[in-house]
């Protein structure tokens, strides 16, 4: 599992840079939590396309994240980028306040949807493309909510692992807070997503770069010295997760339907 | 032989656009007086193309563009890649070889990659032979991309004579290693010196760079010489012009020192086939 970081960084750098220029874009834009993912996102997008083509969203609800907030602000500052900050709370207390439930997670998934909302909105008035922050561990594990911190235009670092993105950021030399922060959703205060899987992001990198990477079988990760339990649990992870890497299905009534015969590539005449 | 490859990014679906880059760089290949200026698989078109394929399909008889590039090879040979439809509604993954006003040899893909992220299965129709061919600088055979995985595909040409393999490809890479490139750069680099070695004949592969939907088309084209000997490279995911001038003598040297084509069995192995393939069970 190890990586390149000069090598990957130059394929994510390229990536970026070619794909902004195919949708006639300079700018890009992004949701700035003061996480790794999207802190490694920054850095890439600023060795892409220069700091003042990039635009970060630091987009608080109240002071439930406030240390985040702040080196969101920090890493902002660092790569001199410019940056706004979007306060949600008034959005997410008016809805609340009319629909109102304890669910953490329902209330979770509204304020992803509400920062999603807010970035598809910024980037038509900044004609800024949005880079999304979803690692493979979490699109894979589906830890991430469907039209919110999942939307964007493109996801330059969807085909590594927490630990891979660790590696990078090592390498691009994020500051070591950041590179040390315990992973969470930010769904509420004191989530940790290791806490809420039940497993070290250590662990499920392993084991699913065993089953998707290499294609090994269950009984050959069991064998490398995994817990069943924790293989299930990841392998009914990943199977009711599908759905979100998906485009919905559509009944087949034609002789040609989108997603099923009417194919063409998302870098069409591009 | 003074040789030119074109590691580009071709624009996805966009005839015009791509063979202006055509002209663009064989203008350039001319310049430094090159023999042959080589492009990489569907450069005309671009690779990940699904639907979009019988809008680009070419006529080679029939087409403005052919013929333009037909008219340029009077003075350098050119190799390129293009959606041909060679009868009504089938569509292939051609390669030309156009040399002194004429085609001389049109290779159409025979292993049409189809599994995983590839689809070229769903999309052309599927060649049929692997023919070695005459030029100005000696018997050659080419390739398409996946044509090249196939040993058998490759004894194929070093049976028909050629001394000269050139793939034109449009790989992209997959898998981290740890080290400075893609795992499968270094797939096409085992298959290039193994066959150059073994079939003492030089290789000659042409591969693209630039993403289409996330793929990152991996680069690395390279020349391999009759001895297995690496004679020049291009840089990985960078585009890259790639000029060299190669010894065509190399082939009857190597050829003294190893009997590798002297002592080819072809029908003792023609023989073998047969029997294996009529013994497959139902």
């Amino acid at each position: 599992m190890k990586i390149n970081g000069p090598f990957v960084e130059k394929v994510l750098t390229t990536f970026i840079k070619e794909e902004l220029a195919k949708f006639n874009y300079k700018k890009a834009i992004l949701g700035l939590s003061g996480g790794l993912d999207s802190s490694v996102c920054s850095y890439l997008a600023v060795k892409a396309l220069g700091s003042k083509n990039v635009i970060a969203l630091i987009m608080p609800y109240k002071n439930t994240f406030h240390e985040d907030a702040t080196d969101a602000q920090e890493i902002a500052a660092r790569l001199k980028i410019q940056w706004k900050i979007v306060d949600i709370s008034l959005m997410v207390d008016a809805y609340f306040s009319k629909y109102p439930t304890q669910n953490k997670i329902i209330i979770g998934n509204k304020m992803a949807r509400e920062r999603m909302s807010i970035l598809y909105d910024f980037s038509a008035r900044k004609k800024a493309l949005i880079l999304g922050s979803s690692n493979k561990t979490e699109l894979l594990l589906g830890y991430g909510t469907i039209h919110g911190d999942m939307a964007c235009a493109i996801n330059p670092l969807g085909d590594l692992y927490k630990t891979q993105i660790r590696q990078l950021g090592q390498h691009l030399g994020l500051p070591k807070k950041i590179l040390k922060k315990q992973p969470t959703a930010g769904l509420w205060a004191g989530q940790t997503d290791e806490g809420e899987l039940g497993l070290t992001y250590a662990e499920a990198d392993k084991i699913l770069y065993m089953l998707v990477d290499q294609r090994s079988s269950k009984k050959e990760v069991i064998k490398s010295g995994f817990k069943k339990e924790k293989i299930d649990k990841i392998i009914s992870l990943i199977k009711n997760s599908e759905f979100k890497r998906k485009m919905p299905p559509i009944p087949k009534i034609s002789a040609r339907t989108i997603g099923l015969d009417f194919l063409y590539p998302y870098d069409w005449d591009k | 032989m003074k040789i030119a490859i074109v590691q580009i990014s071709p624009f996805l679906g966009d005839i015009k656009k791509n063979f202006e880059l055509h002209l663009e760089y064989t203008e350039k290949a001319k310049k430094k007086k090159a023999d042959l200026v080589i492009f990489p698989e569907l450069s005309l078109t671009g690779y990940t193309l699904k639907d979009i394929v019988e809008e680009v399909a070419l006529i080679p008889e029939k087409d403005r563009y052919f013929k333009e590039l037909k008219t340029l090879s009077r003075e350098i040979s050119i190799i390129f890649g293009f959606v041909e439809e060679k009868e009504n509604g089938l569509f292939f993954n051609s390669a030309a070889f156009l040399s002194k006003g004429k085609v001389i040899h049109i290779h159409r893909k025979v292993f049409l990659p189809t599994y995983g992220m590839f689809e070229e299965g769903k999309f052309f129709a599927q060649g049929k032979n692997f023919k070695t061919f005459d030029t100005p600088f000696g018997k050659t055979g080419m390739m398409i991309c996946r044509d090249f995985l196939s040993y058998g595909a490759c004894y194929l040409l070093f049976a028909g004579d050629s001394e000269i393999i050139i793939i034109i490809s449009a790989a992209p890479g997959r898998g981290v290693t740890g080290k400075e490139a893609y795992e499968t750069s270094r797939m096409w680099e085992l298959m290039g010196e193994a066959i150059s070695r073994f079939s003492t004949a030089f290789v000659i592969y042409c591969n693209r760079v630039g993403f289409e939907d996330g793929k990152a088309f991996a680069g690395g084209s390279y020349i391999y010489n009759p001895w297995g000997k690496l004679s020049a490279k291009a840089s990985y995911l960078d585009k890259d012009f790639l000029f060299q001038e190669i010894d065509l003598d190399e082939i009857r040297r190597a050829r003294k020192r190893w009997s590798f084509k002297r002592d080819d069995k072809p029908e003792i192995i023609l023989e073998a086939l047969k029997r294996i393939v009529r013994e497959y069970e139902d």
